[in-house]
């Protein structure tokens, strides 16, 4: 009997606080279960409107244009083509049938921001402004409007690697192309830095020693 | 062409159900190829290697404005992928019902209304082939008739792409049409006149997207894509060691399939595997994200 009156009275007072952390907890999961808009979302509705302008600027350079400042197979390496789309060209680094970096010409023109960030650069590989992006790329800019990047898609291809493979891409001859009109500011390649010092080039392509 | 976000299809496929587990029982034949990769900024990650939020979102957003850019070709080729998916499903409930008009006397009037599912299955396999063509050269953005350059590609596919050419192989080929499925399709396909072609589900589903201009000139394009490709088909197959015995055997321990009825398997994978559409999700964001990376 009296076991059965304690336990009784147990129980009660546990229902008394476990019924409010019950409830907090249902209500609790219940605002969780309400997924977060996505980070993107904004991005989204801004260019899946009507009238959006377009992803790629209408005077962008085909990227059939970049092919042939691609390097070719060397040794060791095979370059392989993978993209070629509106103002970007990709070419594949496989070694020994692995993907170990990724080669690529983008036009800015449209695009201003990939362009801007060469504005904080402080080196220059070839003569041209350089930066860092993430853990894994390499870009340069050349004529204040063609992105050349290199993207590191195994550990062991380096940040000299990375660097030595922009400079394997036909930098001078991309600087024949038209250079960028916008008002944007043009990007100085820095004069007071010593330039950096590639790794040397095994490949049929040497550096543009004076870029335009 | 859906106007969802290119985010909401990569963060909501499935992580079960019987796509992915008909494509897990392909492990065998490419070993470690295909991880089922779910999320949009999972994705990000794993093709870049990078994990700072700045470079994600900036990644993302990029990712974003180029897919929702219908000049890009990315909106089609995800079209292609569904719809070759939706109507091939189409045609396994036709193979159904004329199965079922073969047994049952009642409902044989319904053979006469569907395909013979030998020929229907080699078309769709035909047809399934090219749009995996088509869908490459507007991903990739080569010009939309290329099979030679889509030839040099094939022989660098891998992870999610490899795995949707493997199960074309498998589920589409071996399963329904036997160790020679390759030969088989190459004769039904030659065989047809245009006017067979523009009767076929899968074809009809597809068919505003498939170079030739017209249906002749179509039939002409996919028997071309379809004979140059049965060589590496071919290679796989005896490279790989396949069998429709395995396959069926491998497939046997993901999936419920009562192997004394195995007349249906193909028709029931037509119908509940979707796997071009999901491979096809994963192939199409991987290729965004190394462009969106490359151009920020």
């Amino acid at each position: 009997m009296i076991s059965a009156r304690l336990s009784t009275r147990f129980f009660t007072h546990w229902r008394k606080v476990f019924v409010p952390i019950l409830l907090s907890l249902v209500v609790l999961v219940s605002a969780c279960s309400q997924s977060e808009p996505s980070q993107f979302a904004k991005t989204q509705e801004e260019t899946s409107k009507r009238n959006a302008p377009a992803a790629v600027a209408k005077g962008a350079e085909q990227g059939s244009t970049f092919n042939k400042f691609f390097p070719d197979s060397v040794s060791g390496y095979e370059v392989v083509p993978a993209q070629e789309k509106n103002g970007f060209a990709e070419y594949k680094v496989n070694k020994g049938g692995k993907n170990v970096a990724v080669l690529s010409i983008n036009d800015t023109v449209g695009n201003p921001t990939a362009a801007t960030k060469f504005q904080s650069s402080t080196a220059t590989i070839a003569g041209y402004p350089t930066v860092e992006q993430g853990t894994t790329g390499t870009a340069v800019l050349v004529n204040n409007r063609y992105q050349v990047k290199v993207l590191s898609r195994d550990p062991a291809f380096s940040k000299a690697d990375r660097a030595a493979w922009i400079q394997k891409i036909n930098l001078r001859g991309l600087a024949k192309l038209p250079a960028a009109t916008s008002s944007l500011p043009k990007v100085q390649a820095p004069k007071a830095q010593v330039p950096k010092t590639a790794p040397a080039l095994p490949g049929k392509l040497q550096p543009a020693l004076n870029p335009t | 062409m859906s106007d969802k976000a290119i985010y909401d299809h990569v963060d909501h496929l499935p992580t079960g159900g019987m796509t992915v587990m008909a494509l897990k029982s392909l492990d065998w034949v490419i070993p470690g190829q295909w991880q089922n990769l779910v999320g949009f900024e999972k994705t990000i990650t794993a093709v870049t290697g990078e994990t700072d939020p700045a470079l994600i979102k900036q990644i993302g957003d990029r990712a974003v404005t180029l897919y929702n850019d219908k000049h890009e070709g990315y909106q089609r080729a995800l079209w292609l992928y569904q719809t070759v998916d939706a109507a091939s499903g189409a045609l396994g409930a036709a193979a159904l019902a004329n199965k079922v008009g073969q047994d049952i006397s009642f409902l044989g009037i319904l053979k006469n209304l569907t395909p013979k599912p030998e020929k229907a299955q080699s078309i769709d396999l035909c047809v399934k082939l090219v749009v995996e063509l088509v869908a490459f050269c507007q991903i990739n953005g080569i010009p939309g008739d290329s099979i030679g350059d889509f030839l040099s590609a094939l022989k660098d596919y891998g992870g999610e792409s490899l795995m949707r050419m493997a199960a074309l192989v498998c589920f589409d080929g071996l399963i329904p049409l036997g160790p020679d499925f390759a030969s088989k399709g190459l004769s039904v396909i030659k065989g047809m006149s245009p006017s067979d072609l523009e009767h076929n589900q899968t074809f009809k589903g597809v068919r505003e997207l498939i170079p030739g201009g017209n249906s002749a000139g179509q039939l002409g394009f996919i028997t071309e894509s379809f004979e140059s490709t049965k060589g590496w088909m071919d290679n796989f197959v005896s490279s790989k060691a396949l069998t429709p015995d395995r396959v069926v055997d491998n497939l046997s321990k993901f999936v419920d399939i009562s192997k004394d009825k195995l007349d249906y398997l193909g028709a029931f994978l037509d119908m509940y595997v979707k796997y071009y559409q999901h491979t096809g999700i994963q192939t199409l964001a991987h290729r965004l994200i190394e462009r969106s990376v490359a151009e920020i």
